[in-house]
């Protein structure tokens, strides 16, 4: 798969995350659902899933497009700060 | 009796972060590289807990606290929930692509990184001069939080002044001599502590009103409105999308965020670092959200700034004074584990960004000039601690929001070869002066069209960036190869062997 098309699905992925942060067509139910474990109502454990889901998503994305450098690339001459050339 | 565990318990925290700035001095290198980013050589754990320990401030146990008694669970998901993705997304995003940059050209600060993917001095100095406009009074209000929360803890017994005086005083013990390397070994040892006492604050405060069960019981029966997020004006969902662009987002900008990024060993070490982020942030702000909602109705009726207090006051009433100890320890750990790195910060960007305008430093003297820059920035600090200017107040107040405006050019010069200096320079000033004119309310309310400054300046800075750079001359053929001829054979390794 070309990178261009990973990083496409990376920021699917964020819009996805960025989509369910904002969900508010869900606040509706913040007094309906059960609470979770007896003391986390959906406001909160909401968030505890969202945390689960972050984890999966940071997965994917360093699966998809967080290659490590190749050895040789960090040869060569160094500069001693952009303000200073 | 008490009193004598208490010195004890401080005498030990204290001794045994010296005895970390000892050894982290006898290790250390006198070299820019070694004093300022700790050679580049931090693991996972290392940079992990640099990362956590140093965005943790006196706001997350007790402001946040504050503001989830105020407006119920909902403040979980307003401060925390976006940030637990997106702030180590950005440590993708933004930090590896200018750690390639930094590991392959020498660079240590964003104005050295961005300076050199635009090639511009210009844009360097604008960089240096933004970031150390918004971390100063960002530092200063670290410093009066502290000290206010040291001094209240122990009922005046060490008063404020003298309070600012230990914070900082023992801040500067372990990052003198060990610079970085003490910095972030205290942030270990701290964070964890921090970790650990949180948790069990959380489960000792529950047992005292009853059990996790009963608490929610009790909350559900007369203060409902806590469950509810649609009740609550503040976090209206106009406000809830607006802070999105605010807290979370404006963490890798940070300039002692940025540099510890920078400072990682290998790739492999980020990457853990942005699985673990998550989970630290998610559990420690909701630690802070559950005691914030349950002061609510354990103990009723505080509004404004009181209720800003109600984990010292959870702790006072309910728990035996040895927590209160305890929450010393924390507050300090937590407070002095984000100024001992905005310090350092501040010293890194004057020594190494500013300094070299005027005359060029040695490595090994660039230790000395940073060591003694840190003293004179803590006895400045101090001082506007003590008065309280409210100009600096009132920058603070959205130094958040400064921060993450200057996220549009970073984010440009890092993937968009056609970004260049001049729309960088535009999008750096238009914005900022606007995100000004907004909230000191020289402009009228109605021109953000109801959200929060942060988001118009937002898009401002990214439509300025595109449009000046797309009227202006591009970036030299060789610019561009300098910064995208790394990330094409780092990112685009596949498609040349596929291709």
């Amino acid at each position: 798969m070309k990178f261009k098309v990973r990083f496409a699905l990376v920021c699917l992925i964020v819009l996805i995350m960025f989509i369910l942060h904002n969900s508010f067509w869900l606040w509706g139910l913040d007094d309906k659902v059960p609470l979770l474990f007896g003391f986390m109502p959906f406001a909160f454990s909401y968030y505890v899933g969202y945390t689960f889901l972050a984890l999966v998503a940071m997965r994917l994305i360093i699966a998809l497009a967080w290659p490590d450098p190749p050895a040789d690339i960090f040869d060569g001459e160094k500069e001693e700060g952009a303000t200073r050339r | 009796m008490t009193a004598t565990i208490s010195i004890v318990l401080i005498a030990l925290y204290f001794s045994v972060l010296i005895g970390i700035g000892i050894h982290g001095a006898r290790v250390s290198l006198k070299t820019r590289e070694d004093y300022f980013l700790a050679g580049r050589g931090l693991g996972s754990l290392a940079i992990f807990m640099a990362l956590f320990a140093s965005n943790i401030t006196a706001f997350t146990i007790i402001g946040h606290a504050g503001f989830s008694y105020e407006v119920g669970y909902g403040a979980y998901g307003y401060v925390i929930g976006w940030s637990i993705f997106i702030t180590p997304f950005t440590y993708y995003l933004v930090g590896y692509r200018s750690w390639l940059l930094g590991k392959r050209y020498g660079y240590a600060t964003q104005p050295q990184v961005f300076g050199g993917i635009f090639n511009s001095k210009f844009v360097g100095l604008l960089f240096l001069i933004l970031l150390l406009y918004y971390t100063v009074p960002y530092l200063v209000v670290s410093i009066i939080g502290g000290s206010l929360a040291f001094s209240t803890i122990t009922d005046g017994a060490v008063p404020y002044w003298l309070a600012s005086i230990i914070i900082i005083g023992i801040s500067l013990v372990y990052t003198i001599p060990a610079g970085l390397r003490g910095t972030v070994w205290t942030d270990v040892f701290q964070g964890i502590l921090f970790l650990i006492v949180a948790v069990l604050l959380l489960g000792a405060v529950a047992q005292a009103l009853g059990g996790f069960s009963a608490i929610t019981e009790q909350i559900v029966e007369r203060n409902p409105a806590m469950l509810q997020r649609e009740l609550s004006e503040t976090i209206a969902p106009i406000n809830w999308f607006s802070f999105s662009f605010i807290n979370s987002i404006a963490v890798i900008v940070f300039p002692q965020m940025f540099t510890r990024i920078l400072a990682a060993r290998q790739s492999t070490n980020l990457k853990r670092v942005s699985l673990y982020y998550p989970l630290a942030m998610a559990g420690i702000f909701g630690v802070s959200t559950l005691l914030g909602v349950w002061g609510s109705v354990a103990i009723p009726g505080l509004s404004g700034m009181d209720s800003d207090n109600i984990v010292p006051m959870l702790i006072h009433q309910f728990l035996s004074p040895a927590w209160m100890i305890m929450g010393l320890v924390v507050i300090l750990a937590v407070v002095k584990s984000s100024i001992d790195s905005q310090l350092l910060s501040i010293t890194h960007l004057v020594t190494d960004d500013f300094l070299p305008w005027f005359k060029r430093i040695r490595s090994d003297r660039a230790v000395f000039w940073g060591r003694i820059l840190l003293i004179v920035f803590a006895i400045i600090a101090y001082f506007i601690a003590l008065v309280r200017p409210a100009a600096i107040l009132s920058i603070a107040a959205f130094a958040f929001s400064g921060f993450s405006i200057i996220l549009p050019v970073m984010i440009g010069g890092l993937y968009w070869p056609r970004a260049n200096k001049y729309g960088a320079c535009a999008a750096l000033i238009f914005p900022a002066v606007m995100l000004h004119l907004w909230y000191l309310e020289i402009l009228p309310g109605w021109t953000t069209f109801g959200f929060m400054p942060v988001f118009p300046s937002f898009v401002l800075a990214t439509a300025t960036l595109v449009v000046v750079s797309l009227l202006t001359e591009p970036p030299s053929q060789e610019q561009q190869e300098k910064t995208f001829g790394i990330f094409n054979r780092v990112f685009k390794y596949d498609d040349q062997a596929s291709g």
